[in-house]
């Protein structure tokens, strides 16, 4: 913790603000991009997200209080801002979000970004079907590891809840896949 | 047959992946992008405003011109006419009316364009056979 107000110190001065934030973007670019990955599924999308998530970053570390880590922060930025792109792409297609995330699901195999077997593709397209938020855990918890305490700082949702959307969404995973 | 159990099974990676070196150039690119926006930029149309601003109101301004001089100018003629028929038509308006009507100055400058006329009425008083109702009017 020590640790972490000494490099947000750094992040904050003008004279290592550079250096440090270039720190910044080598520790957390992969999780983050993965979130984001995750979230919008195209790369060039993501790659998009990623570069306004982080001068996001940049412009509002003054305002950074401290209450959660920075890792939290930034991931909370990251989740907001592909949820963001995603409703703004989807509305200027006329579609739902859940619409625009199940076409892109059924293209992935055409995606040169996609490097999926069939198990893998079989695994978005159930993903797909459950309800926004139980996506977003799950590919929390199941693809990025994340601890329930981490996701709950993020998404400000008790660890309790988490635990109840993860195991709901489990069954309708393995639901999906046993039938299909 | 046997069940699909997500715990059982050896974790499902996403299958996404990135072009070769993209985490490597993405550093790279976003810290020029974080350097140039820390240069502040004056927008050229920021720049340029109110010179936009100035372009667009001399433009509304010259449009309108001809709507307002046409404007001025119908109504100028429509007040000329209007008192023309009255005067023309109006039977109630006699010879008497027009003289009492008259302003000291509009009197002195019919004498003015009389007194240049000078000969032309004597002619015409030596030869009218109605000189003295002439003179009495």
């Amino acid at each position: 913790m020590q640790e972490e107000q000494k490099f947000i110190q750094q992040l904050l001065d003008s004279k290592t603000q550079n250096q440090a934030f270039e720190r910044l973007i080598q520790m957390y670019q992969r999780p983050l991009y993965n979130q984001i990955r995750n979230i919008v599924l195209n790369h060039d999308d993501t790659d998009d997200v990623l570069q306004n998530t982080l001068v996001k970053v940049y412009q509002n570390l003054k305002n950074f209080k401290g209450d959660s880590k920075l890792f939290s922060w930034m991931y909370r930025i990251a989740t907001n801002e592909a949820l963001t792109f995603l409703k703004q792409k989807s509305k200027k297609s006329g579609i739902s979000s859940e619409a625009l995330q199940s076409k892109i699901i059924d293209n992935l195999e055409a995606d040169v970004f996609f490097d999926g077997d069939e198990i893998q593709l079989k695994l978005q397209k159930a993903i797909v079907l459950l309800p926004a938020k139980q996506q977003l855990i799950f590919k929390m918890k199941y693809f990025e590891e994340l601890k329930y305490d981490a996701m709950s700082e993020i998404l400000g949702t008790s660890v309790g809840g988490l635990k109840a959307s993860y195991h709901i969404a489990v069954k309708k995973i393995e639901a999906f896949l046993n039938t299909n | 047959m046997k069940t699909f159990k997500l715990e059982n099974e050896p974790k499902i990676e996403s299958g996404f992946i990135t072009p070769d070196h993209y985490f490597k150039n993405f550093s790279l690119k976003m810290m020029d992008q974080i350097v140039t926006n820390e240069t502040k930029v004056i927008s050229i149309f920021q720049k340029r405003k109110y010179l936009f601003f100035s372009a667009a109101a001399l433009l509304l301004f010259a449009l309108m011109i001809p709507i307002v001089n046409n404007w001025s100018a119908k109504s100028t003629e429509l007040d000329a006419v209007a008192l023309e028929n009255y005067i023309t038509y109006q039977t109630n308006v006699n010879q008497y009316d027009l003289i009492n009507a008259l302003e000291e100055d509009d009197i002195n400058s019919m004498n003015v364009s009389l007194a240049i006329e000078d000969k032309t009425i004597e002619e015409i008083l030596s030869y009218n056979p109605n000189v003295e109702n002439l003179i009495t009017e």
